[in-house]
């Protein structure tokens, strides 16, 4: 008998799904080739249905089972039964009269802290109001330039103020200005690019 | 649920042991008599908790998402039990709901992962349970690296394939069942099998190294 070869979808069939047929039978026991083909698969087939199980069953064990096993059985339990009202705040039964449980001790830790932040509060709001209703007169520290000898031994321009006086806000602005131009913060220059603005980064 | 005309103009088969549970499960929730249907149902699960972990293992690769997919599974089918159709087997109904499971927390493990930070990529490795006699490390690295190439080509398969390849041949059921279980016609569930076969071949064949 000369018969074909089987095709691919064939073995395949006859794998996972089909009995051969008897001239199938025969092919194959005369054809080398196509009995090694389908050898072949079926043993990819079974290794890859060995390697899905053996990886699931160590997975979940025995033991692992019966635990999930329990966790259904409870959770069918408790279906279809009216769902358990939970009392809120939480330990008081629904008819019973809201009285405080806090013990005396915590009340008074409660008042302090409360009692703390008022204050706090109010000396927020005045504890910088230092003019007593003088506008524009603001104490500031201010400094008085004096000349170091030691620098000036080194041959530097830079000088070291000295905290001396309360002065007004114009004052503190028109010093702050001079500061500016300096020659000192011109090496500060670089920095202040880097530094963001306020408004850049809003 | 209803079921496609490819799997209800099949033959009627006598029922299974498990089919024949349902129905009595039914039976006792449709009577009023809840307690003892939970027990038998007990039972049921018992028969059908490994299949069902098989399955969902191999559409999931995580553990406790296959926990919680088969629990889900369970739990649905107990609370629909009524909705249960005595003629058709009870696997084809279960496993249609266990693989609507598995795609229902695919589906927010992905949502989940999208927003997570990565962690440690072993840390939802399965525990390997050690099995007597010990092989040796050489032959331990082969079969790790053969069970890695198996399980990469597996989940290299394009979802439809991968299902019905793995209720075809992991969960052993029947194109005609297969067909009922995913609302596809049996011709269908054929061409997706070959299909899955054809490339497991191509990524996979090759005499093993032993």
């Amino acid at each position: 008998m000369k018969a074909s070869h089987l095709s691919d979808d064939r073995l395949i069939e006859l794998c996972v799904l089909d009995e051969a047929s008897a001239t199938e039978h025969q092919h194959l026991a005369a054809c080398a080739r196509c009995d090694a083909r389908r050898v072949r698969l079926q043993r990819l087939l079974d290794e890859v249905s060995d390697t899905a199980t053996a990886a699931a069953d160590a997975a979940f064990t025995t033991d692992r089972l019966t635990r999930q096993q329990a966790r259904i059985l409870a959770h069918l339990q408790h279906e279809g039964r009216p769902a358990r009202v939970i009392a809120f705040p939480a330990g008081r039964a629904p008819h019973e009269p809201v009285v405080s449980r806090t013990r005396p001790g915590s009340r008074w830790i409660a008042a302090a802290a409360v009692a703390g932040l008022v204050v706090g509060a109010i000396a927020g709001r005045f504890g910088h109001d230092y003019s007593f209703g003088r506008p524009g007169a603001a104490r500031v520290i201010v400094a008085r330039t004096v000349e170091q000898p030691e620098l000036r031994a080194n041959g530097s321009t830079a000088t070291v103020r000295e905290v001396t006086a309360s002065i007004s806000d114009d004052e503190l602005l028109n010093q702050l200005e001079i500061a500016i131009d300096g020659p000192a913060a011109a090496a500060l220059q670089p920095i202040d690019d880097l530094t963001p603005r306020a408004w850049e980064i809003r | 649920m209803p079921l496609t005309a490819a799997g209800a103009s099949a033959a009627p088969a006598p029922l299974s042991r498990d089919s024949q549970l349902a129905a009595e499960i039914k039976g006792l929730v449709v009577g009023g008599e809840r307690d003892a249907a939970r027990e038998r149902y007990g039972e049921l699960v018992a028969r059908q908790q490994r299949r069902a972990v098989r399955i969902a293992y191999q559409y999931l690769r995580d553990v406790h998402d296959a926990d919680e997919a088969v629990q889900d599974a369970f739990i649905k089918v107990f609370t629909h039990i009524t909705s249960y159709r005595e003629d058709l087997p009870f696997e084809v109904w279960f496993t249609r709901i266990l693989v609507n499971a598995c795609l229902d927390l695919r589906k927010s493990r992905s949502r989940r992962l999208r927003w997570a930070v990565p962690m440690s990529s072993t840390g939802d490795l399965p525990p390997t349970d050690p099995v007597a006699p010990e092989p040796s490390a050489e032959q331990r690295l082969v079969s790790r690296e053969r069970t890695n190439e198996i399980t990469a080509a597996v989940e290299s398969l394009p979802a439809r394939q991968r299902t019905v390849f793995t209720l075809c041949h992991v969960a052993e059921q029947t194109t005609a069942e297969v067909s009922q279980a995913l609302g596809l016609s049996e011709a269908t569930v054929r061409v997706h099998l070959f299909r899955a076969i054809r490339k497991l071949r191509r990524l996979l064949q090759r005499e093993p190294r032993r």
